[in-house]
C-alpha cells in the first residue's frame, strides 16, 4: 500500500537555473524518448530531491501501514484468515525494504531515512494515523486503502526512474493478492449476518473520510508540478487519481448494498464524480502529529529500532575470535 | 430498534475501549511529573502486541546511534531451472550468508524460484550505461592491451533495456574485470542494445542452487494468491438472493 503525492513540499524551483543546460537537455531528451534514468546517470538536483522524498515517503507508508493491519493478526477470525493477514503484513514490510533500497540509489542512506521517520522529520501516508477499531476496519483497509495504493502505484510504475520502476513491478504483482483478499473479506461481511453487515458499514463510515484524503489535496498546478510531470516523477494529478479510484470502487461498494457516507457523492453527466470536499484542516492537523495514532505508530517503530539494535551490533563484529581464558 | 445482544455488548466494549485508550503524545512534558509507576505511562493499544511491549513514549527520545548501516549485497534469482539468473535487487547484511537468508525471504517468498546468487556490491564491476538503442561495448576503445596477472573466471550480466534487470549471459576467463569486459565483447559480439554490463569474479558469487527442496514450499501457500479468492461467485450469489 502507499499514500500518494500528498505531502510534497516544493524544493526551490529556481535551483533548475543552476543546472548545466547541455546535460539537462540530454536528460530531458532521454525521458522524452521513453527511456528510464538509472542511478549513475546525470540528473538535476530537483529530480533527485523529489524522488528521494517520494520514494522515502512511500517506504515509510509501507512500514507504518503494516501496523494498523497488524492490529488484528492475533484475533483474526480463523486460521486461514490469520495466515493471509500475516502474509499481507509481511508483504508490506518487504515493500518497504524494496523502496528503501530504491531511494538509497539516489544517495540517502537507509539509516538516515529510518532516523528521519523515527524523529518525525519524514512523513508517511496520513491514513495510517487512524486506528483499526474492529476486524471490519482491517478489512476496509485491506480492500480500499490498498485499492487507492494500487491506483497510485500503477501510475508511478510508468515513471522515469529505473530502480523505482523495478521495485514497483514487484510490489504491484504482490498487491494483486492484497486487493482480492481485502475485497473477499469485505464481501464476506457485507453478505453475512445483520451484525456483520452493520460492522462493515460502520467501518466504512469511519474510513471514508481518511480514504478521500488519501490522494492528497488538489494540486496547485505550478511550473514546478509541470516540470515534475514532464520528468515523469509525478505521473498523475491527485484529483485524477481520486477520480479513478471513485470510478473503480464506488460501484463495487454499492453492489454490496453498502452506503458511502457522503450524501453529495454522485457521478455527474460529464462522468466526473462530485463529492463533499474532505476536511483538509483535519488532514493538516493529523499529518503534523495531532492524530489519534501518530504517537503510537512512531513509538512502535522507535522501540523496534532500539530493541533490535543489539542484534545489528552483534552482526557488525563478526571478526571477533575466541581465545581461551589465560589463568 | 432493538439490537441483537451480541452487538450491544460489542458496541459497549468498543465505546469503553475508545474512552480508555490513552494515546500519549511524546511532546507532552507534563507526563513526566504525572508518572507514578514504571508502567503507568505505557501505551495501551488496540493491538495487544503493542500493549505487551510496554512502550513508554519519551518526550525527548535520544537520537538513534549510528551503527547499523550494514553493507549491501546484490541478488540474482533464477525463476525456473534452465532460465538465466536475473537481478532482483539488493539486501543489507553483515555477510553473505545472512544476505542469502534475507534475500531468500525478500525475493523468493512470493514468486517461483529455483536458485539464487548473492554478491557483495563492492565486487560488482559496472561498465557504465548506454542508451536503449546502443551498445555499451561500442563505447570501449578498439585497441586493448591484455594486462599481466593470473587468470580467473568472471560472471557477465547484460542489461538490455533501462528500467529492466541485468541478466546472466556467460562466464569468461580473464585477468581483470576490465579484461573480462573485453573478452566478453570478443566472444559474444552481441548485437545492440546492451545498455550496461556487470562483471563479478565467480569466486565472489555465493551460489544457492544445489538444494532444490529449499525452494519447494511456495506453491502450498495458496492463500497468498489472488486466484484463491473467488469474490465474484459470492457477489453473484448475494445479488441473486437480494432479487429473490
Amino acid at each position: 500500500m502507499y499514500g500518494g503525492g500528498n505531502v510534497f513540499e516544493a524544493t526551490k524551483f529556481d535551483d533548475l537555473e543552476q543546472e548545466d543546460p547541455v546535460k539537462l537537455a540530454e536528460f530531458e531528451a532521454r525521458i522524452a524518448r521513453g527511456e528510464k534514468i538509472e542511478p549513475s546517470d546525470w540528473m538535476p538536483q530537483l529530480y533527485r530531491k523529489q524522488l528521494i522524498r517520494m520514494i522515502e515517503q512511500h517506504a515509510h507508508s509501507e512500514i507504518i501501514g503494516a501496523l494498523p493491519e497488524g492490529t488484528w493478526i492475533t484475533r483474526a477470525p480463523g486460521f486461514r484468515r490469520k495466515l493471509a493477514q500475516m502474509a499481507k503484513v509481511q508483504d508490506e514490510v518487504g515493500h518497504a525494504q524494496l523502496l528503501y533500497s530504491a531511494a538509497e540509489t539516489l544517495g540517502k542512506t537507509r539509516e538516515q531515512m529510518l532516523t528521519d521517520l523515527i524523529n518525525g522529520k519524514s512523513k508517511y501516508s496520513n491514513v495510517f494515523n487512524y486506528p483499526a477499531f474492529t476486524w471490519a476496519d482491517s478489512n476496509i483497509i485491506s480492500w480500499l486503502i490498498d485499492a487507492g495504493a494500487i491506483v497510485n502505484q500503477m501510475a508511478n510504475a510508468k515513471g522515469s526512474y529505473g530502480p523505482y520502476c523495478r521495485a514497483l513491478d514487484r510490489i504491484c504483482a504482490e498487491e494483486a493478492f492484497h486487493l482480492k483478499y481485502g475485497h473477499d473479506a469485505v464481501v464476506h461481511m457485507a453478505t453475512g449476518s445483520p451484525i456483520q453487515r452493520k460492522m462493515i458499514q460502520e467501518a466504512l463510515n469511519r474510513w471514508w473520510p481518511p480514504i478521500m484524503t488519501f490522494f492528497g489535496p488538489s494540486d496547485k498546478m505550478s511550473m514546478h508540478t509541470e516540470t515534475l510531470m514532464r520528468w515523469k516523477v509525478k505521473m498523475a494529478s491527485n484529483d485524477a487519481c481520486r477520480q479513478q479510484f471513485l470510478d473503480m470502487y464506488v460501484p463495487k461498494i454499492w453492489e454490496l448494498g453498502l452506503t458511502v457516507p457522503d450524501p453529495k457523492l454522485r457521478k455527474n453527466e460529464e462522468g466526473v464524480w462530485e463529492y463533499t470536499e474532505p476536511d483538509w484542516d483535519e488532514f493538516k492537523r493529523v499529518i503534523n502529529g495531532d492524530g489519534p495514532c501518530n504517537a503510537e505508530r512512531l513509538a512502535v517503530r522507535r522501540t523496534a529500532e532500539e530493541r533490535g539494535a543489539w542484534v545489528r551490533r552483534a552482526l557488525l563484529a563478526p571478526k571477533a575470535t575466541y581465545v581461551r581464558p589465560l589463568a | 430498534m432493538s439490537l441483537p445482544l451480541g452487538l450491544e455488548v460489542g458496541t459497549l466494549l468498543l465505546k469503553w475501549h475508545l474512552q480508555n485508550t490513552k494515546i500519549i503524545k511524546p511532546s507532552d512534558s507534563r507526563l513526566a511529573t504525572q508518572n507514578s509507576g514504571p508502567t503507568s505511562m505505557s501505551i495501551e493499544s488496540l493491538d495487544p502486541r503493542v500493549t505487551r511491549l510496554q512502550i513508554e513514549p519519551e518526550p525527548n527520545p535520544l537520537p538513534k546511534p549510528a551503527l547499523d548501516q550494514l553493507i549491501t549485497f546484490e541478488v540474482f534469482h533464477q525463476k525456473k531451472e534452465g532460465l538465466p539468473f536475473t537481478y532482483v535487487g539488493p539486501v543489507h547484511a553483515a555477510d553473505e550468508e545472512i544476505a542469502f537468508l534475507f534475500a531468500k525471504e525478500q525475493y523468493s517468498r512470493r514468486a517461483m524460484c529455483s536458485g539464487m546468487w548473492i554478491a557483495s556490491t563492492e565486487h560488482v564491476f559496472v561498465s557504465g550505461y548506454a542508451d536503449d538503442s546502443t551498445s555499451v561495448y561500442d563505447t570501449m576503445p578498439s585497441v586493448y592491451v591484455t594486462p599481466e596477472g593470473p587468470e580467473q573466471s568472471y560472471e557477465i550480466f547484460h542489461l538490455k533495456k533501462r528500467g529492466k534487470a541485468h541478466q546472466h549471459v556467460c562466464t569468461v576467463t580473464a585477468r581483470s574485470s576490465e579484461h573480462a569486459l573485453e573478452v566478453a565483447r570478443q566472444t559474444l559480439n552481441p548485437a545492440p542494445p546492451v545498455v550496461s554490463v556487470w562483471i563479478i569474479p565467480s569466486i565472489h558469487v555465493l551460489r544457492q542452487e544445489e538444494d532444490r527442496d529449499m525452494w519447494a514450499t511456495t506453491p502450498e501457500k495458496k492463500y497468498r494468491e489472488a486466484i484463491a479468492y473467488r469474490v465474484q461467485d459470492k457477489i453473484d450469489r448475494f445479488k441473486a438472493e437480494q432479487k429473490a
